[in-house]
């Protein structure tokens, strides 16, 4: 308190952002439930250490062994990350209106922009981080179990005096179905999905007041979101040609505003053990990053003319 | 710091007929909070916008920080526009009855605001062990937030407004539901404020605190203000001196009584024995009994 005015800095939006993410982070973090949720879905991925397979033709379970573990933590990661993205993103503007501690922020030179990138990106950020984590269990158990599957299909395969060439060509299928860079990828497009969420939830919760509302209105959202591209085709395809190009727009238009999650299937089809070209990885990204742009540009403007 | 050579010496506050509607429901007409309101703080001074509840005073600070856009008229900061964000570099705020994040100790509170501020390092640490000296919060800067009492609420709220040592400091009801010990500390404190020649910008309805540390004042009702200006012309009675003697015996004050009758025109309104007011007696009591 020496001289007053003697602060000549400000900060970058970029500090300040991190500072808002990392608090929010935290903030999350000592949220216990969360814990419980994140507990929960350890266990989940972790349970398939325990389910030993059984001894009845190696050959065909060793891959549908491998393929379950894939389906099940992929299906955990989703339903956590997609939890977790809407549900906390749901929480923490409310939270802050009501315990008016948006004032003091809002009074400090933070632009509103900064303030809902810093929380979007804090509940991405703890989303990463636990994505990342059960990735790595997911990783852990998948290679454990492929070394076990792939050891009982040799010792099988010598049993029944099969050809080497065979012997090889069954290890080497075995082995696709393990951990690849095509299973990072689905680990990457459960991770952007998360993003889209995310950012949805925060352009809901600028103009709903409640966490309830901003929740149930992001899940409806999810939901309509994967069958979409089905309703679309149907209406179009249904034989109204006149209104074709009318359609056609309406449909854009809508696909423009609502995420077709349709574009996530290629994850069931890294499950089902199938390669994810870079160039569908790329398009996922660019999708979604627009998606997540444009929700939270969407919201500044919403949240810019608010009162408190 | 760059200034301007326009703007050589703005006034801290600057709001010009401030009118705030709040809308209330589709069909009834929108509530007027605040009503034509205009304030001009010049550097240095303590203001104190008094009026009772409801009557707009934490809606014409809203307004001032850029919480709420104003129906019609204009408020500024040190020259700078409130609707802009560069206007709230060089004032702190602390809102009526504050809640912090819970989950933080006093001395995170500190740093992350801090840091919203664009301080850190050395700077900041410095800084928060000094505002935690100030406020009197350094036995409990790693304590939780959700564990503190009304009072120290209050106090690392206003270390806080201090963060980034602004020349204004704005406090809506900074001692609203506090113990009058408490508020006798957050009273000390804007007056070391004031002495620091920082602009303090408050609000009450207690008028007695009003009176102890501002020297302008402004009286609001209803979104309208009724009467402002300095505290000393306000409530001086122009015509009447106070005399209070110490150990006078009765000869004396007859004596006295003589001389006022013998001077034409002058006369005694009332003589007695002065009243501590409630909050010194009970503070007083309170400090012999720590003693
Ligand atoms: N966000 C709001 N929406 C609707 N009415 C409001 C809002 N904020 C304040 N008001 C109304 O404006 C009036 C003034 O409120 P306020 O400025 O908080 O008074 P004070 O701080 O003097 O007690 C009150 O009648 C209050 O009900
Ligand atoms: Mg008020």
């Amino acid at each position: 308190m020496s001289t007053p005015a003697s602060i000549p800095m400000q900060g970058s939006n970029a500090s300040r952002i991190l500072t808002i993410a990392t608090h929010t982070f935290t903030q999350l973090v000592r949220m216990k439930v969360f814990y419980f949720m994140g507990i929960f879905a350890v266990i989940a991925i972790a349970s398939n250490f325990f389910d030993l397979p059984q001894h009845e033709g190696p050959e065909s379970v060793g891959a549908s062994v491998l393929r379950s573990i894939k389906s099940w933590s992929l299906g955990a990661m989703t339903l956590f990350s997609v939890v977790l993205s809407i549900v906390a993103t749901a929480l923490l503007l409310p939270k802050d209106v009501e315990d008016r501690t948006l004032y003091t922020i809002l009074a400090k030179p933070v632009p509103r922009i900064d303030y809902l990138a810093g929380k979007l990106l804090g509940v991405l950020l703890l989303v990463f981080v636990s994505l990342a984590l059960m990735d790595l269990l997911m990783v852990a158990v998948l290679q454990i179990r492929t070394t076990m599957v792939v050891a009982q299909q040799a010792e099988m395969a010598k049993a029944m005096g099969w050809p080497q060439d065979a012997i090889d060509s069954l290890r080497a299928d075995t082995l696709a179905s393990g951990p690849n860079a095509a299973l990072q990828g689905a680990v990457l497009a459960v991770f952007l999905r998360a993003v889209i969420m995310a950012s949805l939830a925060l352009l809901i919760s600028t103009f709903s007041s409640s966490t309830l509302f901003t929740t149930i209105v992001s899940f409806l959202v999810y939901f309509i979101g994967h069958f979409q591209a089905d309703a679309r085709d149907i209406y179009l395809h249904s034989g109204q040609a006149g209104e074709g190009l009318f359609a056609r727009l309406a449909s854009l238009l809508l696909s423009l505003v609502l995420p077709d999650f349709q574009l996530f299937n290629v994850i069931d089809a890294v499950i089902e053990g199938q390669a994810l070209p870079l160039l569908t990885m790329g398009k996922l990204a660019l999708v979604s990053l627009y998606y997540a742009l444009f929700f939270t540009i969407a919201s500044w403007f919403v949240f810019s003319d608010k009162e408190f | 710091m760059f200034r301007p050579p326009m703007a050589e010496n703005p006034p801290a506050v600057e709001i010009r007929d401030l009118v705030k509607d709040f809308k209330t429901s589709f069909r009834r007409k929108p509530l007027r909070a605040v009503d034509g309101v205009s304030i001009r703080i010049m550097p240095g001074e303590v203001y104190g916008l008094i009026g009772p509840n409801g009557s707009g005073k934490s809606t014409t600070m809203k307004a001032l920080l850029g919480l709420v856009a104003p129906t019609s008229g204009n408020c500024a900061i040190f020259g700078k526009d409130s609707l802009k964000v560069d206007s709230r570099n060089e004032v702190g705020f602390l809102p009526e009855n504050p809640y912090f994040y819970k989950h933080l100790s006093g001395a995170e509170t500190l740093r992350f605001y801090g840091r919203l501020c664009g301080i850190g390092g050395k700077i900041l640490t410095q800084r928060v062990n000094e505002l935690l000296a100030l406020v009197d919060l350094e036995g409990a800067r790693d304590r939780r937030i959700g564990g503190y009492s009304k009072g120290m609420l209050q106090r690392i709220g206003l270390a806080q407004a201090l963060i980034q040592e602004p020349r204004l400091v704005i406090l809506d009801e900074p001692t609203a539901g506090v113990d009058p010990v408490g508020s006798r500390q957050i009273r000390d404190l804007i007056l070391k404020l004031r002495e620091r020649g920082i602009t303090v910008f408050l609000c009450s309805h207690l008028l007695e605190q009003v009176q102890e540390v501002c020297d302008h004042v402004g009286i609001i009702f209803r979104g309208r203000m009724i009467r402002e200006g300095r505290l000393e012309d306000l409530i001086s009675i122009e015509d009447q001196t106070d005399i209070v003697l110490k150990d006078a015996t009765p000869e004396l004050l007859a004596q006295i009584g003589d001389l006022v009758s013998k001077s034409p025109g002058a006369s005694i309104v009332r003589t007695g024995k002065p009243r501590t007011t409630l909050e010194r007696l009970f503070l007083r009591e309170i400090r012999e009994e720590e003693e």
